[in-house]
């Protein structure tokens, strides 16, 4: 499990986000939800140790500001919105550095195979020869996922669990891909991993995530299950718009309706 | 037999269309250190004198088949005193140069930062030559001191200067911004030769001289001494590269992604600037300016066999070394009896090469 009290993020003299409690529980597909500038960016960055916090982040009950870079290497992976290659390295040459950690987890007979498992499982099977630069921004992001999961290819590791940290992780996806995505997520939450991922189509939220974190001006606005989250008045006072949220009957899981508004 | 090795070649390449180099780069450093073996033997042959470096080896190897005659002193002092330490001066060099590029490549993530485009010889060479022009007055004890080691040296912190300058104003947030990189090369280039004009202005004729000789590039004059001063401080650089292919693959994905697999970024920054800084500095010193082998050995690498740096760096090695000996071959023999500088060789080699690579910049080669 992983607990942050308390975080705090200032870039220079500007206060980014104050004060933000969050756990991401095993089995969980954690969602961080907000406007643009909310500062959902910058709490995933301090939780990935990019940046600069006060307050305390625990992972699997180690305060992660003793922990060296190798040992988080083995708890979590992290997906960045975008990555640019200045090198001709082929897709199969990028997913292959997600196996330097050397904590995949995978037997070591399977590890060789991992990096065509991995693209399988994004949906670019065949893509290994192809290089990074020439793919699509869509098709260089579910690389670099697949680069990820070989990081962390199996959700627990020694009995304990490990997480995967996406940043808009099907911002350029078309929809198909956008489910696929959701899906591997659900397996590895279902696996025994966490997952926090950051989303903008709160419709796939509703859908995919555990548990809901809306921020907000840099504090977090409310947090919990759909259900409790997703409400006419706190969506609309948080996105600045006046939307209506729906519940499907089956499952009553909530949607909404960009429709309903009039801006 | 014939068909193994074909068979052998074709899974190598059919793994090479599956995107996975790694068996193709392993043919290539093999081949690239056969090669390497027949330059520094063909090196070793070639000169403006007939000494037969193949009796020398003979004899060293079989001494019973000695005849004696055939191998005068003369032949003797030629090959081992005067060939030898230029053929192993142009492998450390031609080396040193190739991996130095390839790792200032790496960490800069761009595939045109070279020490000599972006300033570092420059500032390495500043170095030796206050050592050279100075070393006679109040810089007297240090070279007391340091004594053979002082050139290479003051060449290496020159180096490290520049690096560090050029990589703090070039890099904001784990970003190079190439055209910064490139016009702080240019700023800190223009500095140190305005300070080495300095030092030119101060030096006497026989300084003066040197420096002239040393500032074109040239193996020439190599001498077991030579090596002694920086031998040291490249081979420690060679044998440290290895263990920053990791970190500079790791860093291909950008900082953040570099720490989120596990790399120390700071600490391996910092290893990978000095060793740059001493490779560059300790070639800058004994062999003075040589241009564009740390720039052209490793974009040809890549293309042939990728950029991981596991493979590019071991493959550069050898390939610079090849490179520096056969120009070197050229230069003792284009003008015999008199010889050209290496780095007028290399300069007009890597010159068009250079424009090449601009002109082909568009497409999977995008700067």
């Amino acid at each position: 499990m992983i607990e942050a009290r308390g975080i705090s993020v200032s870039i220079g003299t500007r206060r980014i986000i104050s004060d933000v409690d969050f756990d991401v529980r095993p089995g969980e597909v954690a969602a961080i939800v907000g406007p643009n500038g909310s500062g959902k960016t910058t709490f995933l960055k301090a939780l990935s140790g990019d940046l600069p916090y006060t307050g305390r982040i625990v992972i699997n009950n180690r305060d992660m500001a003793g922990l060296k870079p190798w040992e988080t290497a083995s708890m979590r992976a992290v997906l960045p919105q975008a990555t640019a290659l200045s090198f001709p390295f082929t897709v199969h040459e990028v997913v292959k550095l997600g196996l330097m950690s050397g904590r995949s987890g995978a037997l070591p007979g399977e590890e060789r195979n991992l990096p065509q498992r991995a693209l399988a499982r994004v949906d670019l099977d065949g893509f290994a020869g192809r290089y990074y630069q020439e793919l699509s921004g869509g098709e260089q992001q579910r690389v670099q996922l697949a680069r990820v999961l070989c990081q962390v290819w199996t959700p627990v590791l020694n009995g304990k669990p490990r997480y995967l940290f996406l940043d808009e992780p099907v911002s350029s996806l078309d929809i198909k891909h956008q489910l696929i995505i959701m899906e591997i997520a659900r397996d590895f939450a279902r696996g025994g991993g966490g997952v926090v991922a950051i989303l903008h189509d709160l419709n796939l939220t509703a859908m995919h995530a555990d548990r809901i974190c809306v921020m907000h001006r840099g504090r977090l606005a409310a947090a919990g299950t759909p259900q409790d989250v997703m409400t006419d008045e706190l969506i609309s006072r948080v996105f600045e718009c006046d939307l209506k949220v729906g519940a499907l009957p089956a499952g009553n899981v909530p949607f909404v309706l960009p429709q309903s508004v009039s801006l | 037999m014939v068909d193994g090795v074909a068979d052998r070649l074709g899974t190598v390449e059919k793994r090479a269309s599956m995107g996975d180099r790694s068996g193709r780069a392993k043919l290539a450093i093999a081949l690239l250190t056969a090669l390497l073996v027949l330059t520094m033997l063909f090196s070793l042959a070639s000169g403006a004198s007939d000494a037969s470096a193949f009796a020398v080896v003979r004899d060293w190897l079989f001494p019973s088949l000695s005849d004696g005659s055939a191998l005068s002193a003369r032949d003797r002092i030629i090959v081992y005193d005067i060939r030898l330490p230029r053929v192993v001066l142009g492998v450390l060099i031609g080396a040193a140069l190739a991996v130095s590029g390839a790792v200032m490549q790496g960490l800069f993530r761009n595939p045109l930062a070279d020490p000599g485009l972006v300033g570092v010889s420059a500032g390495a060479g500043l170095g030796a030559i206050v050592v050279i022009v100075l070393g006679g007055t109040f810089l007297g004890p240090v070279l007391a001191l340091f004594g053979i080691y002082t050139l290479p040296l003051a060449a290496f912190f020159g180096g490290l200067a520049t690096t560090l300058i050029l990589y703090r104003v070039a890099t904001r947030r784990g970003q190079t911004s190439i055209a910064t990189m490139l016009l702080a090369g240019i700023a800190l280039g223009a500095m140190a030769g305005a300070f080495s004009g300095i030092m030119v202005y101060l030096a006497d004729d026989r300084q003066l001289r040197d420096l002239t000789f040393w500032g074109l590039g040239s193996l020439a004059g190599a001498t077991w001494t030579k090596i002694a001063s920086a031998g040291p401080i490249i081979v420690l650089a060679l044998i440290v590269s290895p263990f920053l292919a990791r970190g500079l693959n790791a860093l291909a994905l950008g900082e953040a992604a570099a720490h989120h697999l596990g790399i120390s970024v700071q600490r391996f920054k910092n290893v990978a600037i000095v060793s740059v800084a001493a490779a560059t500095g300790a070639s800058v010193a004994v062999s003075g300016g040589i241009g564009f082998v740390g720039i052209v050995v490793p974009h040809l690498l890549r293309l042939l066999i990728g950029p991981d740096n596991r493979y590019l760096l071991p493959a550069s090695a050898l390939l610079g070394a090849s490179m520096l000996l056969l120009a070197d071959a050229v230069s003792r023999t284009i003008v015999a009896p008199a010889e050209l500088p290496i780095g007028i060789i290399t300069a007009a080699v890597g010159g068009p090469f250079f424009l090449w690579i601009l002109l082909r910049k568009r497409g999977i080669l995008d700067l």
